[in-house]
């Protein structure tokens, strides 16, 4: 070696080509496309996901002696992911080749319009599930009759002065009327909760993206 | 990033920050990804410099925990596709310096662990041994023993290479 190590460093970066700094430019782009196609992947695997467990659970069902609960699982569910996959298409006509702002400000406006659906639907979501979880329970077949039509009959021997409507309890309506309305009001509550577990971290992501690219704007 | 933090508090130091990324990486497009992701992180990171340091420190503390990170990130994922040991990866030719020397001086930092190369850059670039230990999280009384033993495995590569 003729040169020392620090002289071939110290000359090498003479050269004017040595130090040429990179333009700042295409990382924002690529992070959005990234984060977003995150976000696909995942919501098409929650779909799939949706879909296997409204089958199995079908089928189940059946074999628990609940198939009403199985059937209106099943039509909700097949409900919501219909709504959902339309909503998923619509995702997928955001032009690429728009700015990488451009791009996210898009999938934000999809995504919340996304999330008012959703909200919406949940208020009815979860209270179908809970009234086909009683309506599965009640017709459920105890020893050659309804499992619900068995509880009322014992009941009945305890308090034979309570009231009923349609052979049902009074206090039994009205409980289980008082949980659907309070399902309804926090549906879309329970929702967002629900979101938020499964999609919090790439959203917090993309608000930071947005953030930051704002910041870049202003 | 606002353009004014960029050629206020990064450009400045845009020299180091060019070295050190040239040594984690094998390509053009690697080293612009590296740069890039070093200036957006010390960009968020600025709020949290408390002037313990100076800043030219904390930019290379930032520069090398980025270009560790990283090159992590792609060991990573090339050991989903390569089940055997790593192989050092083959420097792109269009990666290259116009001076023969400092390409050859590249490759040899390349060959040498992670930490140490960090260790030869910022003695190259003139850092005091508190610094250099203050940047890689290390006690500063090694720092000058090391920086000899990786000199001594850096003449003995490039003697290799020129015999």
């Amino acid at each position: 070696m003729e040169k020392s190590i620090e002289n071939i460093w110290k000359e090498g970066f003479l050269e004017s080509d040595a130090l040429v700094a990179p333009k700042i430019n295409n990382l924002y782009n690529q992070k959005s496309i990234h984060i977003i196609d995150k976000f696909k992947r995942m919501f098409r695997i929650n779909l799939i996901a949706i879909v296997v467990f409204s089958f199995v659970f079908l089928v189940a069902s059946y074999f628990i002696g609940i198939p009403i609960t199985g059937i209106i699982f099943f039509v909700m569910l097949s409900v919501l992911v219909y709504f959902n996959k339309k909503l998923l298409n619509d995702l997928e006509q955001i032009d690429l080749g728009d700015s990488s702002y451009q791009y996210l400000k898009a999938f934000n406006q999809w995504k919340n319009n996304q999330i008012s659906i959703n909200k919406k639907f949940s208020r009815v979501l979860y209270p179908m599930i809970f009234i086909s979880l009683i309506l599965g329970f009640w017709f459920k077949d105890a020893q050659g009759m309804p499992l619900g039509e068995r509880l009322v009959t014992e009941v009945l021997k305890g308090f034979p002065d309570i009231y009923l409507i349609f052979g049902i309890p009074l206090i039994v309506i009205v409980m289980v009327s008082i949980i659907l309305v309070l399902l309804a009001y926090f549906g879309s509550r329970i929702y967002k909760w629900d979101l938020n577990i499964v999609y919090g971290r790439v959203f917090r992501k993309l608000d930071e993206l947005m953030t930051d690219i704002e910041s870049l704007r202003s | 990033m606002s353009s004014d933090f960029y050629k206020t508090s990064i450009l400045p130091f845009a020299g180091i920050i060019i070295k050190l990324c040239r040594a984690y990486t094998n390509s053009q497009e690697d080293f612009e990804d590296y740069y890039q992701e070093v200036c957006l992180q010390i960009w968020r990171s600025k709020d949290n410099f408390r002037e313990e340091s100076q800043w030219s420190t904390w930019v290379c503390r930032i520069s090398l925990n980025v270009c560790l990170t990283l090159l992590k990130k792609k060991k990573n994922n090339v050991q989903h596709f390569v089940s055997d040991s790593i192989t050092i990866e083959e420097t792109e030719d269009n990666y290259a310096f116009s001076n023969e020397s400092l390409n050859l001086l590249y490759d040899a930092i390349r060959k040498l662990s992670e930490i140490d190369r960090a260790v030869i850059m910022l003695y190259l670039e003139e850092k005091s041994q508190k610094e250099i230990a203050e940047i890689i999280g290390t006690n500063p009384n090694n720092i000058g023993v090391r920086v000899k033993r990786i000199k001594n495995r850096l003449k003995k590569i490039l003697d290799g290479k020129i015999n």
